[in-house]
């Protein structure tokens, strides 16, 4: 409860030198300490303050900033938004980054997106305006209208105490509108005005436009190897507290030279457990500069995710093929946390709650594990040995994880039991797959997160349901013997009862529903 | 007079003075500043949540390279009892112990000592090397344990105040108090109906996005300055004086811009500390708390328990109204649990009734206001049981409210006489609002109550400044947390009669402005926006004698429209009207540059009603309640600058929604908080939200120039039963006790 404490880093330490873009100049910074963030890096060391701290631990949005990034063919910049409170300097390597002072400073040349917020008086105290602008000027950039729907979901992250955020979202609506304040209305014949250039070339949709930030960030982009490093750099505890590989290879043979390596990946775990368990981590291995890892591969059988894609690259794929689950990862984290949260972080972190595992182990996925040059496949039911503990061994990590395509007549959903709608941890997650042919002809799998140490499949109320006609007494039945089979704990998300309630009324809402489309759902 | 008033200014919506800077990251909020030189300074907390101080040993920590200062309660001058006022409570003795435990450590969480060295990392490294030797004790975490018999004390100097004679044992009872009038046991005789119920609220933080933050530098010669987020920089100037034992004239108070208070910050924590850091080093320094730290030892509300009854005809006459009612204070005395008697009963009628109100320590931290203190948890349980009398008498709600509500001349429960209140035109106004009305599906359901909230009035001051071009500057001392900044102007500009664009405002530190109370209390536009009108009127008469100078007639021959000086109808003189700015450029040649004055302790606040109506829908399946519909109507007197009115309306209501769904402090056996971040303590986002809809009445407050009554503090008011009513009728069960949470409402449901 005291403060966080920061690990200082011993003087001799080596670590890869950063190199980012801000505001159209190259940043180098070659002093930092593993744990430093990029909010600390803004507002201490450059002094622009504007970016707040009401948090540090990703939850309240003041610290929202906007990242750029080289596309795989390296001829546009993609932005997202991002917590600077959980963004660790090194991560900023080969990449822009946007504040608030990035935009306009002046009533004259306010960017629509300040314009329509201080002219639907958006702000009273006013802390959390910053990063409202920057989730806004994200979308301002990447959409060329919106709407009400689309603006939750932009704003997930961002807390606002004083304004109730109508008149937040009323700017948002109306932000268009006031691109006209800065792009002439009627043009001066070959006259540019360069307040429109200014907005546009920060990154705008046309390459062309790019030209100097693209230019800028190619010269962030360095190649450096593990291989590099002397023989005795390498396997010494004391060295190297940071590296970010860019080969899978590179990765592999850290890991296996370094049995003190933690995979940094998004970081929005492990931030977490810096700021809030004290961990202190003697070598943190970033696996987001790795382009394989970054890939999605389809298959006929199989989605194969590597182990850096975060979940707002992954979701739109997983959406394509099971619509159905629009809405809950629309309630995964936030906007900016699904933006460098992974998948496979979600996995290896082997929270009881994690999100996507009861999905994942309904749909039978597989972890691809890699030890130096070595591979093995395991199912996902198997990765969970105990209560945050892994089948993982030293010196092996997840190169990605493989999901079965989807079967022919499967219902498939997945809830999340929270209280608030968006940015909050689950007191249960739930996943239910059905095939089914007719009543007599089918097949479930359920899972569970939060009623057990590890998330987990329900497989004697499976089998009962498996062997029984599907109607409303089986799922009676089936709802007693999930009872039987998990013994939830107590905490301070939900009681033990609540659980096991919530967990048996799942069931049988998705059951009804599959059964008896046309009928609403009653109660159990 | 207002109602008729032809405003030219007030009422219309332009961008604040401070727009710009919000919007540009370029407002300076607490921990955005810093001096050369500087320390870092951490608190040391107990991890106890009762225990003895045993023994402090700072000396390991001190002896670190880069340690500067460590303090604990030792460091501290013995301060004398006395009460603090203002809309907190409490006494500077307890705010000095609050600010660092002396012997004894109440909550877990609370100061135990502190540190200052030359980075933030060294700090907290330091705090690792002091001693401390504790010896723990039972912790009492709630009012039933709290007033149980034999319960552990926590100051054995606790014997209840208000019960005569002296009681013969401590308790953790601090004080009792009773309100009444008639005779409450003829008033339940004569109901025909009756109802009863126990109502309960947990402990709630404020929430503000800012944590608490102060920079603080001391000179040789002992004067202190500090850069402080607060509501109010005069009274951190007497809490300083008080717990440092230093003259307030010592003490210089700059409020920085402030992210958000909602009353939690009208309190000091770390101020004095760094101060006496800062004092010992000879370095400035700085104090920012962390989320959690905000969480353990700020702010929270009051948790309580009411039981409550009410008497009533078959027509929906209130015969009778009683509750007993227990607040949590936190470790100290002093909780909300007056103002919270003080608002329940107050708008309506009634003849007979009594209150018994208890204020009650917990090894909690020590309560602060928040938003209308102590009104929201005693009006949820009112407005609650009104409800069920409603069902009871197959009333409808508003029916009944509207027969038994206050207006002009009833005498409120809490004392003084009505004048023109808004209570029965918010009611009509939400009977004939569509969202009464619309259309629920089978698990939904529709609730309304009623909010109230006196608005104080207290001192302000204010000047104003005619600058050489005919601009003006005003200045007062009321720190700017949602919009005061535009009100103020638009005041001046109306009274003046110039455009708003040329009015500047600024708000002062203590030394540049002149005395003001919190922006509390819902009173800076009322309180302070008078101060300022006041000011303007000094600044018309003078520029009329100034006028009348240069004119060469009497003064008395000298009207002022428009912002221009013209003679009066009637004068037989050819004058060409004289412009403020012609009569400020002049201004050196006619006596001097014009600057107006006022100074008032403000009278008549005009109390602020609210109607609520809030439209939920249950799961059944996980007990989850949406809300899916919310109007927020409220009598603001008149509206300065309307936008910001409904920012405060909407604001309350969500804060007032989060009271009643999720938000509380949930605490392991050992008094350990178990969720002190946003993630886990449950903030709405935007998406856990309708649009809240508005509605400004507006019924003007005769005691104020323009009409204005306080619009900060009743929207949070009505929010808490609203819900709670709009979940009763979805779900057909009354469950009594706040947050309405998923748990506890499926629990519910199943019974
Ligand atoms: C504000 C906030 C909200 C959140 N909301 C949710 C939520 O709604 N639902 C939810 O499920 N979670 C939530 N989380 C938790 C977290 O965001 C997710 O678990 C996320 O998927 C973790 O991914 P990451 O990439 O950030 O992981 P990291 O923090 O980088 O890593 C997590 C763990 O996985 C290990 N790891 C990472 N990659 C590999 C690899 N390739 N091989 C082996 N080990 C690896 C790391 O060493 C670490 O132990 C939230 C977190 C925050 C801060
Ligand atoms: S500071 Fe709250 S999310 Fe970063
Ligand atoms: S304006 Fe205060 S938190 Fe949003």
């Amino acid at each position: 409860m005291n403060p966080k404490k920061k690990q200082a880093l011993p003087k001799t330490i080596q670590h890869q030198p950063v190199r980012f873009v801000l505001d159209g100049e190259l940043i180098d910074v070659n002093d930092y300490t593993t744990n430093q963030t990029l909010l600390e890096y803004l507002r201490d060391t450059l002094q622009r303050k504007g970016t707040k701290e009401g948090c540090a631990e990703g939850d309240c949005g003041a610290c929202t900033v906007v990242l750029g990034q080289l596309s795989e063919d390296k001829e546009s910049i993609q932005l997202s938004t991002s917590n600077a409170c959980l963004q660790y300097l090194p991560t900023l390597d080969g990449k822009q980054v946007f504040t608030v002072e990035s935009l306009g400073s002046e009533l004259a040349d306010l960017h629509p997106v300040q314009r329509s917020l201080v002219e639907h008086h958006g702000s009273q105290c006013g802390f959390c305006t910053p990063g409202f602008v920057m989730s806004l000027f994200w979308l301002y950039k990447n959409k060329t209208q919106t709407c009400y729907q689309e603006l939750l979901e932009v704003l997930s992250g961002n807390i606002c105490r004083c304004t109730g955020y109508r008149s937040i979202l009323d700017a948002g609506l109306h932000m268009y509108k006031y691109a006209s304040s800065v792009i002439p209305t009627v043009p001066n014949t070959e006259d540019k005005n360069p307040e429109a250039e200014k907005w546009m070339s920060l990154a705008g949709p046309s390459p062309t436009q790019n030209n100097a930030n693209l230019a800028l960030l190619k010269r962030c982009v360095r190649k450096t190897t593990f291989a590099q490093y002397a023989q005795e750099e390498r396997q010494d505890p004391s060295k190297l507290h940071y590296l970010a590989p860019q080969s899978t290879e590179d990765l592999a043979s850290i890991v296996l030279d370094r049995p003190d390596a933690t995979l940094l990946a998004g970081g929005t775990d492990i931030g977490v457990s810096i700021t809030k368990a004290f961990t202190e981590f003697p070598l943190l291995v970033y696996t987001g500069n790795i382009k394989a890892l970054k890939k999605i591969n389809i298959t006929a059988n199989q989605t194969e995710v590597g182990s850096a894609v975060t979940l707002s690259q992954i979701i739109p794929t997983l959406l394509s093929e099971y619509p159905e689950l629009e809405d809950f990862f629309k309630r995964f984290a936030s906007l900016p946390i699904r933006n460098i949260a992974t998948l496979a972080g979600n996995i290896c972190n082997a929270s009881p709650v994690g999100d996507s595992i009861p999905l994942l182990l309904c749909l039978d996925s597989h972890l691809k594990l890699r030890t130096g040059n070595s591979h093995r496949v395991l199912p996902l039911s198997e990765f969970y040995l105990g209560y945050q503990k892994t089948a993982l061994q030293t010196g092996e990590f997840l190169e990605s994880i493989q999901i079965p395509r989807r079967g022919q007549s499967a219902h498939l959903a997945s809830f999340k039991v929270s209280k608030r709608h968006d940015q909050d941890i689950s007191a249960v997650c739930a996943a239910f797959y059905l095939k089914h042919n007719d009543r007599s002809e089918h097949s479930i799998k359920i899972a569970y997160g939060g009623m057990a140490a590890i998330p987990k499949r329900a497989t004697a109320t499976e089998d009962f349901i498996n062997n029984n006609h599907l109607n409303t007494e089986t799922i009676l039945q089936a709802m007693n013997i999930l009872k039987q089979e998990f013994t939830p704990l107590s905490d301070f998300r939900a009681s033990a009862e609540y659980r096991s309630k919530v967990a048996g009324n799942l069931l049988y809402r998705f059951l009804n529903e599959v059964i008896y489309p046309d009928t609403p759902p009653a109660t159990a | 007079m207002s109602d008729t008033h032809d405003y030219k200014q007030i009422g219309t919506r332009p961008i604040r003075p401070d727009g710009v800077d919000k919007i540009t990251g370029r407002a300076n909020y607490g921990a955005d500043y810093s001096l050369p030189g500087m320390l870092h300074g951490v608190v040391l907390r107990s991890p106890y949540a009762h225990a003895n101080i045993k023994r402090i040993d700072l000396g390991k920590a001190l002896a670190l390279e880069g340690v500067y200062a460590a303090v604990s309660g030792a460091d501290f001058p013995d301060v004398a009892a006395g009460g603090m006022g203002g809309e907190g409570g409490g006494d500077f003795k307890d705010l000095a112990s609050n600010i660092m435990a002396r012997d004894k450590a109440l909550y877990h969480g609370h100061a135990v000592a502190a540190v200052a060295a030359t980075s933030r990392e060294l700090a907290i490294e330091a705090l690792d090397l002091i001693e401390v030797d504790y010896e723990v004790l039972t912790p009492v975490m709630n009012l039933d344990a709290a007033m149980a018999e034999n319960a552990p004390l926590l100051n054995d100097k606790i014997y209840t105040m208000g019960v005569n004679p002296k009681p013969e044992q401590p308790s953790n009872v601090a004080a009792r108090m009773e309100f009444k009038r008639g005779d409450i046991d003829a008033g339940f005789a004569d109901a025909e109906v009756i109802v009863e119920g126990e109502f309960r609220t947990p402990t709630v933080h404020q929430g503000y996005i800012e944590p608490h933050a102060c920079l603080a530098t001391m000179n040789q010669g002992g004067q202190a300055t500090l850069w402080c987020s607060t509501q109010g920089h005069f009274e951190v100037r007497t809490a300083v004086s008080k717990t440092l034992d230093m003259d307030v004239c010592d003490i210089k108070v700059i409020a920085t811009e402030i992210g958000g208070g909602f009353g939690g910050k009208t309190v000091i924590y770390q101020e004095p500390v760094a101060i006496l850091m800062s004092k010992i080093s000879g370095r400035p320094v700085k104090m920012v708390m962390d989320r959690e730290e905000v969480f353990r030892a700020s702010g929270p509300a009051s948790a309580t328990l009411s039981k409550i009854k009410l008497g009533a005809k078959k027509d929906g006459t209130l015969t009778a109204m009683s509750c007993w009612m227990a607040y949590e204070a936190g470790a100290f005395p002093g909780s909300s649990m007056a103002p919270g008697a003080m608002c329940i009963f107050a708008p309506y009628k009634t003849d007979n009734f009594l209150i018994e109100g208890f204020d009650v320590v917990v090894n909690k931290p020590k309560v602060a206001a928040y938003r209308a203190p102590g009104a929201p948890q005693s009006m949820y349980a009112c407005e609650s049981l009104m409800d069920e009398l409603a069902y009871k008498l197959e009333m409808d709600p508003i029916d009944l409210r509207l027969k038994n509500a206050v207006e002009k001349g009833d005498q409120a429960a809490y004392g003084p006489k009505f004048n023109e209140v808004g209570l029965r035109e918010c009611l009509i106004a939400a009977k004939e609002h569509p969202n009464y009305s619309r259309e629920l599906t089978e698990t939904q359901g529709r609730g309304i109550s009623v909010g109230f909230w006196f608005n104080a009035g207290m001192q302000s001051s204010a000047e104003v400044h005619i600058n050489e071009n005919g601009t003006v500057m005003v200045i007062e001392g009321n720190p700017d947390i949602g919009g005061s900044r535009a009100s103020m102007a638009l005041m001046a500009a109306e009274t003046l009669g110039v455009p708003y664009e040329k009015v500047r405002v600024l708000v002062g530190d203590t030394e540049t402005a002149g005395f003001t109370n919190v922006t509390g209390g819902s009173r800076t536009t009322f309180a302070t926006g008078m101060a300022v009108i006041q000011a303007s009127q000094d600044i018309i008469s003078q520029a009329k004698q100034r006028a009348a100078k240069t004119w060469e007639i009497d003064e008395d021959q000298v009207d002022w429209q428009d912002g221009h000086a013209v003679p009066m109808p009637g004068v037989n003189a050819d004058w060409e009207p004289l412009s403020l700015a012609k009569i400020a450029a002049k201004s050196g040649r006619t006596g001097g540059p014009l600057l107006g004055r006022a100074s008032l302790n403000a009278r008549g606040a005009g109390p602020g009603f609210s109607v609520n109506i809030a439209e939920v829908d249950v799961d059944p399946e996980t007990g989850k309640t949406e809300v899916v519909g919310f109007t927020a109507i409220q009598d603001a007197g008149k509206a300065i600058h309307p936008a910001y009115v409904e920012g405060q309306l909407q604001g309350g209501a969500v804060q007032g929604i989060g009271w009643a769904l999720n938000e509380e402090y949930v605490y392991d056996d050992k008094g350990v908080m178990q969720n002190p971040g946003f993630l886990d303590y449950r903030i709405p986002v935007a998406s856990d939200l309708p649009k809240i809809d508005t509605v400004i009445i507006e019924v003007p407050n005769k005691a104020h120039p323009y009409g204005v009554r306080g619009v900060g503090e009743t929207p949070i008011v009505a929010p808490l039963a609203a819900v709670a009513n709009a979940v009763r009728s979805a779900i057909g069960i009354r469950v009594g006790e706040l947050p309405l949470s998923p748990p506890r409402l499926l629990a519910a449901m199943d019974e």
